[in-house]
């Protein structure tokens, strides 16, 4: 009988140990978990390693040197700045399960997080229900509006919530790839969600706008965490004729980049610059800058202004863009086609060029004047 | 007191201590690979327990995950009762999942019973199919099993529930996944404040001794028992093993479909886009260290559902959740070889020199 009491008091107290250091900052990812190269890496650069100063490695954190952190900025970001937030080593959870992220995200507020980022729509419904349940914890939500119970979007003034227009950023990539295509190019999404679509009709319709005559082969593999289901669409899309695939399929895009490298074929990467992946075959990235989404959030709650609602990004607020065009287009050719984008870039943050967010729209789409 | 003692540790309970050994040994050795990797394995293991029994919402993961196992594993246990090893509890709760989603979403009257049904009954068709195979076509269930779980993975995660049961997005901006809502009349209601238990584990429990009793108290668990010590014999004293085989399979797919429906019905409450189970392969593993029998299956079902309800935590101390797996596995290798804890087992009972004389203990029988 004593023993089973001495059991119950010390996971009584085994359950209100610790808090953590102040500033902590908490991350909850999907089942796709950590290391896609993609999106949730890119949620991770942004608290990891552009808010903490750390490197993530086998043996823990490390701290990163100024001319590692410099490396490791994304290409496009290296020119402004961001420098390191003064917050502990964040907890980074990621679900083994779909019913594992409330409790995840309920953790990381029981921790002490000032703020917890949840990453990915999937989170949404945790989202909602912790962020209910803890109205003083404060939460970022990448990739998807706060919604009621009827599903319509909503929001609280805990969470903040940013969603990109992903179409704006996919469409200078169907640009170059219909600018540079022989005549096939290749789509492969992940799950067949109204988000892809988004990243389908922006890339279709800068094919459009380049290259009216291209054919583009859509496929979607149904995951964001099989790579083995993008090598196998992409050894077909290859095998079909494309020469350019681009990719928006979580995970299952790194099997694609394989395919590419196995077929000597180009491929655009997306959500991070994917260039290192395979640097001879990724012709350039479609990049979605949840780093930076990650990093201003946990910048406004160090500096006391946080605040919930919705935030949008797109070309004009640098949310999303292109990596660089890599080494394989000659340096001439490589200097007329940036010149084309930059003046697309421009009408469409100028607000002349609307890129289609959905198929729908993209029936109707017709190609700006040059 | 030497008699006691005996008594405790008599043969017939080998199954039950080998299994316990198993279990303390896996987590023995986890602790060591922790620690090897320069991990602090002492605060690993006590977030460990507290992710698994530190309070109410804790409880309530484990009873979560542990209700889902019970049943898993109670469908890998009836097969095996019938001496067929069923690898496809993994399809038939996805079967399950799905009938509870479609069912749930519309508001009859007796949503959540129903929903259950229509997941008990979408399961035993699956599993029935493997039976049937098995019967009249000879196809071994191990291979009809395997190959009918990918069938239902692909023709549910990539047609149907990304298809035509899927649920109409409303604009660019709003991405759902998965189908429909599940109308909160099917809910499983939650038991208490502040925790996510609902009356999944209750009824899992429920389920779990109405098993037991059908396996050991009932003629048509006496003929099951007897198929699975070997079909011929059974059929040459007259009782009906091909029917048994249809029986035993439909009823370990129901087991399964209403794990599938547990998940669904109290947590998700859709079908969700992207559904990561491994529950039905899991409950081979549960079934295995559980020794075949209800009530083991039961205890085991507990043990991994707090193992993995409380290995999450582990990521504080940088363990990859994965954690609870290796664990797993490596408790079920242990439990596959009882004769590594026959001499401490032939100690504890307190007669050295019987240990090594007695009959091999039967074991199960997969």
């Amino acid at each position: 009988m004593k023993r089973i009491a001495l059991c119950v008091c010390l996971i009584a107290l085994l359950g209100c140990r610790k808090k953590q250091a102040p500033h902590t900052i908490g991350l909850a990812v999907d089942v796709g978990g950590r290391g896609d190269q993609s999106f949730n890496d890119g949620a991770l650069r942004g608290l990891e390693i552009m808010a903490a100063g750390l490197r993530y490695t086998a043996r823990g954190y490390e701290r990163l040197g100024e001319a590692e952190y410099r490396a490791l900025l994304p290409s496009d970001l290296r020119e402004m700045p961001f420098p390191h937030l003064a917050i502990p080593e964040p907890l980074v959870l990621s679900g083994k399960a779909q019913e594992d992220y409330e409790p995840n995200l309920q953790l990381l507020v029981d921790q002490g997080a000032e703020l917890v980022v949840a990453v990915g729509f999937m989170m949404e419904p945790a989202t909602r229900a912790v962020s209910a349940r803890n109205p003083n914890a404060r939460f970022l939500l990448i990739d998807s509006p706060l919604l009621d119970a009827s599903g319509r979007p909503t929001t609280a003034p805990n969470v903040r919530a940013v969603v990109f227009r992903e179409n704006e950023g996919t469409f200078l990539a169907g640009v170059l790839a219909g600018t540079l295509t022989a005549g096939k190019i290749g789509f492969v999404g992940g799950m067949q969600l109204p988000l892809i679509r988004k990243f389908e009709a922006g890339f279709r319709a800068g094919v459009r706008q380049a290259n009216p005559s291209a054919e583009v082969l859509v496929a979607y593999t149904g995951t964001f965490d099989d790579e083995r289901k993008g090598i196998e669409v992409g050894h077909d899309l290859y095998q079909r004729g494309c020469d350019i695939v681009f990719h928006a399929a979580g995970l299952d895009g790194l099997g694609v980049i394989k395919a590419a490298q196995q077929a000597g074929k180009l491929v655009i990467g997306v959500d991070s610059d994917q260039s290192h992946v395979a640097p001879g075959n990724v012709l350039t990235s479609m990049v979605k800058h949840v780093d930076v989404a990650v990093y201003l959030a946990v910048k406004d709650v160090l500096e006391k202004k946080f605040s919930g609602g919705d935030i949008v990004l797109g070309l004009r607020e640098g949310g999303v863009g292109l990596a660089p065009i890599g080494g394989m287009v000659p340096a001439p050719r490589r200097e007329a086609i940036v010149l084309e984008l930059e003046k697309l870039r421009a009408q469409i943050v100028g607000g002349q060029l609307t890129v289609p967010s959905t198929l729908d729209e993209l029936a109707k789409f017709v190609a700006a004047r040059p | 007191m030497p008699e006691l003692r005996a008594r405790l540790f008599s043969p017939a309970r080998d199954t039950l201590w080998g299994a316990f050994a198993a279990l303390i040994l896996a987590l023995l050795i986890s602790f060591v690979a922790i620690a090897a990797s320069g991990r602090d394995a002492a605060t690993g293991f006590a977030d460990l327990l507290s992710g698994a029994f530190g309070g109410p919402g804790p409880l309530g993961e484990t009873a979560i995950k542990s209700a889902v196992l019970v049943l898993t594993g109670l469908s890998v246990t009836v097969a095996f009762t019938v001496g067929l090893f069923n690898i496809g509890a993994e399809g038939q709760l996805i079967w399950g999942a799905l009938a509870a989603a479609v069912i749930g979403q519309r508001a009859l009257p007796g949503a959540m019973a129903l929903s259950l049904l229509g997941a008990a009954v979408a399961g035993a068709g699956w599993g029935l199919l493997a039976g049937w195979l098995k019967v009249r076509r000879g196809v071994h269930e191990v291979i009809s099993t395997i190959l009918l779980n990918w069938i239902a993975i692909h023709l549910v995660h990539g047609w149907l529930v990304a298809g035509p049961l899927a649920a109409a997005g409303s604009g660019a901006m709003v991405s759902i996944a998965g189908t429909e809502p599940v109308s909160a009349s099917a809910w499983l209601p939650r038991l208490f404040a502040g925790s996510r238990l609902d009356l999944g584990f209750p009824l899992a429990l429920a389920v779990a001794a109405a098993v037991w009793f059908l396996l050991t108290r009932t003629v048509r668990g006496f003929e099951w028992r007897a198929v699975g010590a070997g079909r011929d014999a059974a059929r040459a004293s007259g009782i009906p093993s091909s029917r048994c085989i249809c029986e035993g399979m439909a009823l370990s797919g129901a087991l399964a479909g209403m794990a599938g429906a547990l998940l669904i019905l109290g947590t998700e409450h859709k079908y969700p886009g992207v559904f990561r189970t491994g529950y039905g392969f899991d409950g081979i593993a549960v079934a295995l260290v559980g020794g075949g029998t209800a009530l083991g299956t039961t205890a085991a079902a507990v043990v991994f559902g707090a193992l993995r309800a409380g290995a999450t935590r582990l990521q504080l101390v940088g363990v990859h959740p994965s954690f609870a797996e290796l664990t797993q596995g490596l408790a079920v290798l242990l439990v596959a070889a009882p004769r590594i804890f026959q001499p401490l087992l032939a100690r504890l009972r307190g007669r050295p020199s019987a240990a090594a004389s007695a009959p091999p203990v039967p074991t199960v029988q997969p």
